[in-house]
Order: structure tokens, then sequence, then C-alpha cells
């Protein structure tokens, strides 16, 4: 079987650097990916989706040590609610339903992906903006309530 | 089902190769798995509205209702069984040796059954109104 040469078309002399030497001593033309790629927020949604589901179970993690608490009775629910009112804990508690509002975003939206919707350059890029940006201002009126009908104070 | 075999034992149905392993089911359990706990998604955001900053009888209260405590113990068990797939695609990713890969994948997911499993004999003994542990273990 004949490979094309790869050193036809001028590669010797080109000077754009859009060819490369490889390992096995071949001049290949780089792949075109590098030169006409661009930051898009789909990228950013699919990692942050990665990125919410290793911190959802991390707070997976803290749902069952408050279960365990309650398990363990008033006193041991007593320090772990404690412990959650504390400005460190208020802050954990916020980050944990940003995590949960961008889990239900995010998995919205990859499950419409998933089923072949979506996925015009118009929509995908929607789609993913919202399932980036949005659970922040969701989790702040979150809190906002709960501390505007006096559930949680600092 | 039985697709037929040809030379270098891929499988065909239709002369449509399918198939070799198993990687289409696990996309599938993946997708169905996030689709059920969506929904539960959601009603954990109003639950943890609800349960924000109440007393330790408030909440009993609120597990002594069957639906509540029924659905918070599917939710746990939906949840870890996603992210138990969910890591496994992860860890496929960004570990390449497989022994390493797999000693991972097989860890994970027992610390997701445990997981689980706590879970669930928390929101049951919640549930039924136990006395608070250690009772019932030597104490």
């Amino acid at each position: 079987m004949t490979q094309p040469s790869p050193t036809s078309g001028g590669a010797s002399s080109d000077r754009t650097g859009r060819f490369v030497t490889q390992p096995n001593g071949h001049v290949t033309p780089l792949s075109p990916h590098i030169g006409i790629w661009r930051w898009h927020v789909t990228m950013a949604a699919s990692i942050l989706f990665r990125a919410t589901i290793i911190a959802a179970t991390v707070g997976a993690l803290i749902v069952v040590a408050w279960l365990g608490a309650l398990a363990f009775g008033p006193d041991a629910y007593a320090a772990a609610l404690a412990l959650a009112g504390s400005p460190l804990g208020l802050f954990v508690g916020f980050g944990l339903t940003v995590v949960l509002f961008s889990f239900i975003l995010n998995g919205t939206r990859h499950t419409i992906n998933d089923t072949g919707n979506g996925l015009t350059i118009k929509s995908s890029t929607i789609l993913s903006r919202i399932a980036v940006w949005a659970p922040v201002p969701l989790a702040i009126l979150f809190w906002v309530v709960l501390f505007a009908v006096g559930r949680v104070s600092l | 089902m039985s697709g037929q075999v040809k030379g270098n034992g891929a499988r065909f149905k239709n002369n449509v190769k399918i198939s070799e392993r198993h990687g289409a089911g696990e996309w599938l359990a993946e997708r169905v798995l996030l689709v059920v706990v969506l929904p539960l998604g959601l009603w954990v955001a109003s639950t943890a509205f609800t349960l924000t900053g109440a007393g330790y009888d408030a909440v009993q209260d609120w597990f002594a209702n069957r639906l509540n405590a029924g659905l918070l113990a599917l939710t746990a068990v939906v949840f870890f069984g996603y992210v138990s797939v969910a890591w496994k695609v992860i860890l496929e990713d960004y570990v390449p040796q497989p022994g390493t890969r797999k000693a991972l994948v097989a860890l994970l997911n027992l610390v997701f059954l445990v997981l689980a499993a706590a879970s669930v004999f928390f929101i049951v003994r919640m549930a039924l109104g136990s006395a608070p542990l250690p009772a019932g273990f030597g104490a």
C-alpha cells in the first residue's frame, strides 16, 4: 500500500510551521485544529460539568455526614448545625447550592445534547451559557430568600 | 441480537460493525441515571430550602413522612450509581495505566457502594424513629 508522499507540496520549503517532523522522520502537515481552534463556551460547559460531578461527590460526602449526625441523635445534630451555621459553614453551603444548580442545569444541557437536540451553534451556545452562568445567580437568590425569611442568620 | 461473525472476530449486524465491548451499555446507563437524577435534584434543592436551619424535631418530622424518606433513599442510590459511572469515564480519560485505572475504578465503586448503603441505613433509622446511634450496636 503506497502512502501519499508527505514531502510533496512544498513541505521542504515551508516556513509557516504548518509542517512538522514526526518522530519516525516523516514530514507531515500539522493537524489543522491548532491553527483554527478558538475558545468557545461549549468547552467551558463541558469541563465545568466534570468539575461539577467531582464537586457534587464531595457535596454528597457532606450530605451523608449530615444524615449520620441525624442518626446519632440531637446532640450530634446540634453540633453539625452549629458547624453549618458558622461563616465557613455558610460559605461551604453556598458553594454546595452553586454545585447543585450547576449539576441540574449542566446535566439538562448534556441530556438535551445527548438526545441529538440543541446542537446548532446558536442553541448549543445558549444552553452552555445558561449552564455556565445561571447557577451563581440562582444560588445567590436561594440564600437571599433564606436570609430574608430568617431561616439562617449570621 | 445474534450478529454474524467475520474473519477477525468483529461482529456485524446488517453489515454494520457493532461494538466489540460494552461501551454502548455504559453510555446508556449513564444517560438513564442522569435523567432520573435531574428531577430528584430539583426536589433536593427544594428540600434543602425547607430543611436549612431546621431543628432536630422538625427534621425528624420531615423524615417521618414516608414519601420524603423514600425519595431521599432513591436519590442517594441513583446519585451514587451515576457518579460511579461518571468517575469511571473521568478516570478512563486521565489515568493511562490500565492497572492503576482498574484499581481506582474498583476503589471508587467500593466507596460509592459504602456511601449509598450508609445513606440508606441512616435514612431508614430516621424514618422509623429509631433511637440515636449507637443504640442497637452494643450501647
